[in-house]
């Protein structure tokens, strides 16, 4: 058994995680929100269902432990669940709970954490080869011994992303700092936090951030490690507490204390705003968790502004997981208005499959979700679909070249620089 | 990962079925092992079916080693009834959820049982339809599952519940053939008794739903009262005026007091709330609520809100919609109670229900369906808790009698299941409770559908009697023991009426019980709208009785007796006028069926079942009948007056043989 967080915070206020599993009623309104249970039609991969077992592992109800191990692993952790719940039962964090009772989390995950938290040059190096690799063609060439070797998800990631940029992006601002806005005070409004997404693979999307950023009172990027979501959804939790003491400490000590920090990837922020929860039981971290919490700004509500009109063919939005369902933020519906055809998406709030690397995790199950999303987004006619998640860019671009090419995905960040704001300074 | 291991029966099953569809592992079990309810008990094996077929192969499997099982959709049943009682094996119909056809001309859809409500309401939507059964679990609850309750919601009190809207039906029956049931059938109603029957008859692979067009205009009204009293004088006065709102919804102070702290609706802070709606051609709606507003004032209605437009609308029923949710976060569990009084008690269960929680100190609120009477009353609780989990059932329990004793009934929408099988002995008489097992083994000789669910376990203790039925008139005492008398001598019977019906001769030997002298009115109640009626009486001089008392019924003018007519069954929205019947059995004895609610899902409806039965099951002795304000214009008789019986078909003999072993009642129908 790894570790356990042991207390949630809830809607309802801190719980111990038995307390929070118990508050499930088994009303099962939340089942129509869940992608997985839609696609299965599945008890077992439902949030009521899912909930019921964590409950049970905990009351020592379940003899056979590892049965209950494929229910928990194939949850997106998208978090609809808690939105459709009256108490808005936290599912998500449950389900982890859950995994680090049975001890259920992937070697490489892990790994990767490790490496990211203590060895972060090595990895970059090595992230530096395996982009080499891609370009060179020599990554697709390995894809069959990847597969017989078990590697499967190295296979899939090679063929999902088709990204290897060259430079990452720390690099790639330094060398815009000249041209970053400046406040009132000739300082910086904001500080820009670097995902590991935008930062190792959507670089342009950081770069976006920043030029977006400069009309609205210019930023600093604040080079500080990854934010712990990786830790805490497949490592542990000492890392994840790690990389938050980190992160934390770091943005303290900026020159900008108080300034907003502006997060370019919904799943980065959401798990930002939720450190607190990490330090329930340690009220020193606690209170800089909660300060440092109240600094974290999603793009999804920084460029929220009326931008300029533009016409680009039919647009539309899918809300990325962790902003609508980790956050509760609404689509940033005045830039949208800012596209002559924007379109609304049937089931917007609806994950789309790709879940951090639940896509490489679970490939047919997150296939099954895809294709239910694209299909929607093929409806509207878009060509142009926007989002706000690292794992949602990869995903729908992905499913956008598989089965609907005529499209194309961007960073909401994109749009925003892309089309300035009709109101920024 | 440890391999699941079906024990060696279930694998048999498996290799029937296509990869994947049987679940057995320990934690699979235990994820069906509950729905919504309290109750919980592990099946053995679980299939996900992805066609009739898959279902057809469950129940012949199960038939064939006599294995329960039990059909379920979403698992959103509050009365237990999808949980595996006696195990066995759960047949989940969860991914047949393809809607097959919509005509938009016929206004017909074809469903599979795994369509949800909401998904078949989207499907309409575009043609200018709507499907009426809205129960408050419509984004998730699926087609067979509302079926399998006879499920309801706020729009049931124009429109009525899911029976009145299913048009046929092909289920599996427990011995694993496919068979179809429709209104047009002739005979014995079985479709109607298929519908709530809570999946102990049979599981329903396919339905024919009637669509409805969408009314071009809804008004909604919000008023606050300062007592319950008031709000339902309110609704009756409403009611009275011949007025006919899709829905009339009120709740009580604890409830709107907890959905302000919660969702902040802007509610009046009143002893009550109620939403009325209309929906119709609009000048009609218009007038409709412009009438209701002023009898709302003239009730002392304290706070008015109108709204048209949907937002606006919306915005009303809000905080309606956030009650059970208000209620869900105080507690980890509700424990949605379900009952039914006649509309003119609901003050009266109102205290009851208040002085049941206080006295045992239990925090819940109060929602009701004022229009029909349907009380849901909220009780929170944590069910880790045994003794706070028992005090809650227990006041649910007493609430029930509660609801029995003012002439109701114990469940309104949610069914019977689990949770209640042991109150149906509160309501129904030992014969009447005899007869439903009599139907059960009828369709189902080895109890393998969904058992122990409805009807109490044998053996169990009866602390609480239900109250003594009416006593019979001298004309129906004196049949019953003619009945009587002929059954002890093994002697044939037909039932007659004005004989304008039946043109085939009385068969030598047979006896005629003659109805002509059951012609009493027997109870009137203006205030609930509800008339009980002798079934010699004629037709049209119960039209002509009940007019000049300022009442309508919306039966046909046509010859002959009440009996008769509904022995008949000329025409099928017969069904929909029918509150209750009392029999008159082939041994002599009697029983009570349904009762003075217009929303009633105790049980099965036996009373539908008797329409079209041409005296071959029993003998109608009463019959309770809706009533209306105004002057009612009866839809066309589709089928001829004139129309002759022809023998019952396969499940209605095996019914027969269960009404009537003897054969004595018309016997040629079971040719």
């Amino acid at each position: 058994m790894g570790e356990l967080l042991g207390r949630l915070s809830t809607d309802l206020g801190e719980r111990s995680t038995y307390d929070a599993s118990s508050q499930c009623s088994r009303c099962g309104y939340c089942e129509q929100a869940c992608p997985t249970y839609k696609a299965t039609g599945d008890e077992t991969r439902s949030p009521r269902g899912r909930n019921q077992l964590v409950r049970l592992l905990l009351e020592g109800k379940l003899e056979e432990r590892a049965s209950a191990r494929r229910a928990l692993e194939t949850c997106l952790l998208c978090s609809a669940c808690s939105t459709a719940c009256f108490a808005h039962v936290p599912t998500a964090d449950i389900v982890l709970e859950g995994r680090r009772l049975l001890a259920d989390r992937p070697w490489a995950g892990r790994a990767l954490s490790r490496l990211l938290l203590r060895r972060r040059p090595l990895f970059e190096l090595l992230l530096r080869c395996a982009n080499l690799a891609k370009r060179s063609g020599l990554s697709r060439l390995a894809r069959p011994f990847l597969r017989l070797a078990g590697l499967r998800g190295l296979a899939l990631a090679d063929e999902h992303v088709r990204r290897a940029p060259r430079r990452f992006s720390p690099e790639l601002l330094s060398e815009q700092l000249p041209a970053s806005g400046r406040g009132a005070e000739g300082r910086p409004k904001f500080l820009q936090f670097l995902p590991c997404g935008t930062r190792y693979l959507f670089t342009e999307v950081a770069l976006a951030t920043r030029r977006a950023l400069s009309s609205r009172g210019g930023s600093r990027p604040l080079n500080s490690g990854c934010c712990g979501l990786l830790a805490y959804n497949y490592g542990e939790l000492s890392d994840a507490r790690e990389f938050a003491r980190q992160v934390i400490s770091q943005a303290e000590a900026a020159a900008q204390a108080e300034a907003s920090l502006v997060v370019d990837c919904s799943s980065c922020a959401a798990f930002l705003k939720s450190y607190p929860q990490l330090f329930l039981g340690d009220p020193f971290w606690k209170a800089r968790a909660e300060k440092f919490a109240s600094r974290v700004r999603d793009a999804v509500e920084v460029f929220d502004e009326p931008a300029a009109r533009a016409g680009a063919g039919v647009v539309t939005y899918h809300e990325s997981c962790r902003a609508c369902h980790g956050q509760g933020l609404k689509a940033p519906s005045r830039l949208l208005s800012g596209f002559s055809a924007f379109r609304p998406l049937e089931e917007s709030d609806s994950c789309c499959g790709g879940a951090g690397a639940f896509s490489l995790l679970e490939p047919e199950l997150s296939e099954a979700v895809l294709r239910r999303k694209i299909e929607r987004i093929a409806r509207t006619g878009a060509r142009l679909v926007v989002t706000s998640s690292t794992s949602c860019l990869l995903q729908l671009a992905h499913g956008l070249r598989k089965y609907y090419p005529s499209c194309e995905v961007r960073h909401v960040s994109e749009v925003a620089a892309a089309h300035g704001s009709t109101t920024g300074a | 990962m440890s391999a699941p291991r079906p024990s060696a029966a279930l694998a048999e099953l498996s290799a029937q079925l296509p990869p994947g569809a049987l679940l057995s592992s320990e934690a699979e079990l235990a994820a069906y092992a509950y729905d919504a309810a309290h109750d919980r008990a592990r099946p053995d094996g679980i299939v996900l079916a992805r066609s009739a077929l898959d279902v057809q192969r469950c129940v012949a499997f199960c038939a064939a080693r006599r294995l329960p099982f039990v059909a379920r959709g979403a698992g959103t049943n509050l009365s237990g009834g999808c949980v595996a009682a006696r195990g066995g094996l759960v047949i989940c119909l969860a991914r047949l959820d393809r809607i097959e056809r919509v005509d938009a001309d016929a206004m017909v859809a074809v469903a599979q049982p795994g369509v949800v409500n909401l998904d078949l309401q989207r499907a309409a939507e575009p043609l200018g339809l709507f499907y009426a059964p809205d129960p408050a679990s419509f984004r998730v609850s699926t087609i067979g599952g509302n079926i399998a309750e006879n499920a309801g919601g706020p729009r049931c009190l124009k429109y009525g519940t899911t029976t009145n809207h299913v048009l046929a039906l092909e289920a599996v029956m427990p011995d694993g053939r496919l068979s179809r049931f429709s209104l047009e059938d002739e005979g014995p109603e079985l479709l109607s008794l298929l519908v709530g029957s809570e999946g102990t008859l049979g599981i329903v692979t396919r339905a024919w739903l009637r669509l409805l067009k969408r009314p071009p205009a809804v008004e909604t009204l919000l008023a606050g009262f300062d007592s319950i009293d008031a709000c339902v004088a309110c609704v009756s006065a409403v009611i009275a005026a011949g007025l006919v709102p899709r829905a009339l919804e009120a709740m009580d102070k604890t409830t709107v007091e907890a959905v302000e702290a919660y969702a902040s609706a802007g509610y009046p802070r009143s002893e009550a709330v109620l939403l009325v709606e209309f929906d119709g051609e609009s000048a009609e709606v218009e007038r409709s609520t412009a009438e209701a507003e002023r009898l709302c004032r003239a009730h002392g209605a304290v706070e008015l809100r109108a709204a048209r437009d949907p937002a606006r609308r919306e915005r009303l029923w809000e905080g309606r919609r956030g009650a059970y949710a208000a209620m869900a976060r105080l507690a980890p569990n509700v424990r949605v109670e379900d009952g039914v009084v006649p509309r003119d008690k609901l003050p009266e269960i109102v205290r009851r229900i208040r002085e049941v929680m206080e006295r045992r100190g239990v925090k819940g609120g109060l929602l009701f369906h004022a229009g029909d009477g349907n009380i849901h009353p909220n009780m929170v609780y944590d069910e880790r808790d045994p003794a706070q989990a028992a005090n809650v059932r227990e006041a649910g329990h007493e609430i029930l009698r509660a609801c029995v004793e003012l002439g109701g009934s114990l469940s309104g929408e949610h069914g019977i299941g689990l949770d209640k099988r042991e109150a149906m002995a509160w309501l129904f008489s030992e014969r009447t409770l005899e007869l439903f097992s009599r139907v059960k083994a009828a369709m189902d000789p080895h109890g393998l559908a969904n058992p122990d669910k409805i009807i109490p376990l044998p053996g169990g203790e009866r602390a609480y009697l239900p109250p003594p039925a009416r006593e019979l008139s001298a004309a129906a005492r004196r049949l019953a023991a003619q009945a009587a008398g002929c059954a002890a001598a093994g002697r044939a019977m037909r039932a007659r009426g004005a004989g304008t019906r039946l043109s085939r001769p009385l068969e030598p030997g047979a006896a005629l019980l003659e109805l002509s002298e059951l012609s009493e009115l027997r109870e009137l109640d203006r205030g609930n709208l509800t008339a009980t009626v002798e079934a010699g009486i004629l037709v049209r001089e119960l039209r002509e009785r009940l007019g000049r008392q300022g009442v309508f019924t919306r039966l046909p003018d046509v010859e002959g007796t009440l009996g008769g007519l509904l022995a008949a069954r000329p025409c099928a929205w017969l069904r929909d006028e029918v509150l209750g019947l009392r029999l008159l059995l082939a041994d002599g004895g009697v029983c009570e069926l349904g009762g003075k609610v217009v929303k009633n899902v105790a049980g099965y409806d036996l009373t539908r079942l008797l329409l079209g039965s041409w005296g071959g099951l029993a003998v109608i002795l009463e019959a309770t009948l809706r009533l209306y304000a105004l002057p009612q214009r009866p839809p066309p008789i589709i089928a001829g007056g004139s129309r002759q019986p022809r023998p019952y078909g396969p499940w209605a003999r095996q019914l027969k043989a269960a009404f009537d072993p003897g054969n004595l009642l018309n016997p040629w129908l079971a040719d």
